[in-house]
């Protein structure tokens, strides 16, 4: 059953066709709230949160549209709403001096062409090279690099100037190369 | 004249103002293609972060924890309410009954006890089941309670922050709702559930604060509430509890439901 299809039927209130929806995208949504809050527990409460939010939601959805594009918005405001509960008490990301407000609804993008093996210990490098960002950070990166949303969206959406957003996306690259250019040096050299 | 750091970010992005000046550049200075190259590299490397892996049977979790609140959404649309006043009122009751209950046939094994064995075992199991029924009762109308009180908290986040909100007929559901937000916190606290307890202790002033808005919020003191229901990510706490404490209060069933 194609995903519209399955939309028309969970309208109706048929629950194996809802079900089939969450089953079918609960790993990509999984992947994108994990990616927005690293952490697994969070990830799992924006996936059910995701969903939930799009049940509720069906009638607006547009038939023409997207489904998992749809559900990948709300998975990322989702995303976002729980970073900004979580930013004043959450010191996973050492404290970060801008005052960041998160709102807003996203457009989806691809990811990144460029594809390397990848080892353990470039694993361990990036894992690491993430935890230095701060939240605002990482938050801007993650927007900008796997959600493709554009500066201007990320400014609103942190509730900073554009500029401002363009600079912390600035900074997170800075700090990522710093961090990770040796290995990719090395990887090269290889 | 290279192109900085930061030029080569925007252009990696596609954000730049001359994408083509940027290329020919790159096509003509080594250096400053080598400096991309590594960012991009740099870049493709973080695109490759492992994400934790979930199993094939993900999904299925997933719809286990999420077909109960699902299921409760019809019961909410036809506006079946249950007052919170009286929830409260009949969860103080059951508890008081409970405890006198409890006390009552602990006195008695007791003395059973003090003769044999097995009826401390039996002691002990009356107790269990006494604290059970206890706690799945709490959890039953302390999700009624949460449901009640995510319908308000919408009302409110989802009303126009330039006009003023009539709150004439959401003043006396605010009332009932911090009246038994009270007494759900204190039970929560008192049987050890924090996660409830500090979720209710975190919307009770939203609600104190609409039970004394009279019969009008004004368009700033609206604004204000939607932002410290915004700034506590009270709407997603409330949600993610809720979730929770229906995971306890219905196990999932089989396959093949035929509604929601």
């Amino acid at each position: 059953m194609s995903d519209a299809a399955a939309v028309s039927r969970a309208r109706t209130g048929d629950a194996d066709a809802f079900r089939l929806l969450v089953e079918r995208h609960s790993p990509m949504i999984f992947r994108v709230a994990w990616r927005m809050t690293a952490n697994e527990q969070d990830a799992d409460d924006v996936v059910q949160e995701a969903f939930l939010r799009a049940y509720r939601q069906l009638d607006a959805f547009e038939d023409r549209a997207n489904f998992s594009t749809w559900l990948h918005r709300i998975a990322v405001n989702c995303a976002l709403d729980l970073l900004r509960a979580r930013k004043r008490a959450d010191s996973r990301y050492g404290g970060d001096p801008e005052a960041a407000e998160l709102t807003g609804a996203l457009p989806g993008s691809e990811p990144q062409q460029d594809r390397l093996l990848i080892s353990s210990e470039m694993k361990d490098a990036v894992a690491a090279a993430m935890e230095r960002l701060s939240g605002n950070e990482r938050t801007a990166f993650m927007l900008r690099h796997f959600e493709g949303m554009p500066v201007e969206e990320i400014g609103k959406t942190l509730g900073i100037q554009v500029n401002a957003a363009k600079h912390t996306i600035f900074r997170a690259v800075r700090k990522l190369r710093d961090s990770l250019e040796p290995l990719v040096r090395t990887n090269q050299c290889t | 004249m290279h192109l900085n750091e930061e030029q080569l970010i925007l252009h990696h992005y596609h954000d730049d103002d001359a994408p083509a000046a940027a290329e020919q550049h790159l096509a003509a200075c080594a250096e400053c293609r080598e400096q991309y190259q590594t960012l991009r590299a740099v870049l493709a490397l973080v695109s490759e972060a492992p994400v934790p892996e979930r199993g094939p049977e993900y999904g299925t979790e997933v719809w286990n924890s999420l077909r109960w609140k699902l299921g409760r959404q019809p019961r909410v649309r036809r506006g079946v309410w249950i007052p919170a006043v009286a929830a409260a009122a009949v969860l103080a009751i059951v508890f008081v009954a409970g405890a006198w209950w409890h006390s009552r046939n602990a006195r008695q094994q007791s003395v059973i006890a003090s003769t044999t064995s097995t009826a401390a075992t039996q002691v002990a199991a009356t107790s269990l089941n006494t604290a059970a029924q206890g706690d799945r009762f709490l959890v039953l109308v302390v999700s009624d309670h949460l449901d009640s009180t995510e319908r308000m908290l919408l009302e409110v986040a989802n009303a126009d922050p330039k006009k003023s909100l009539d709150t004439s007929s959401r003043q006396k559901r605010a009332e009932e709702l911090v009246a038994s937000n009270r007494i759900f916190r204190q039970t929560a606290t008192q049987r050890g559930d924090a996660r409830i307890a500090s979720v209710l202790s975190d919307i009770e002033p939203v609600l104190l604060e609409l039970s004394h808005a009279g019969n009008n919020l004004s368009a700033e003191e609206l604004s204000s509430l939607q932002k410290r229901i915004e700034a506590r990510g009270l709407l997603f706490k409330v949600r993610v509890v809720s979730a929770k404490t229906g995971e306890t209060e219905l196990p999932p069933t089989s396959k093949g439901t035929n509604s929601l």
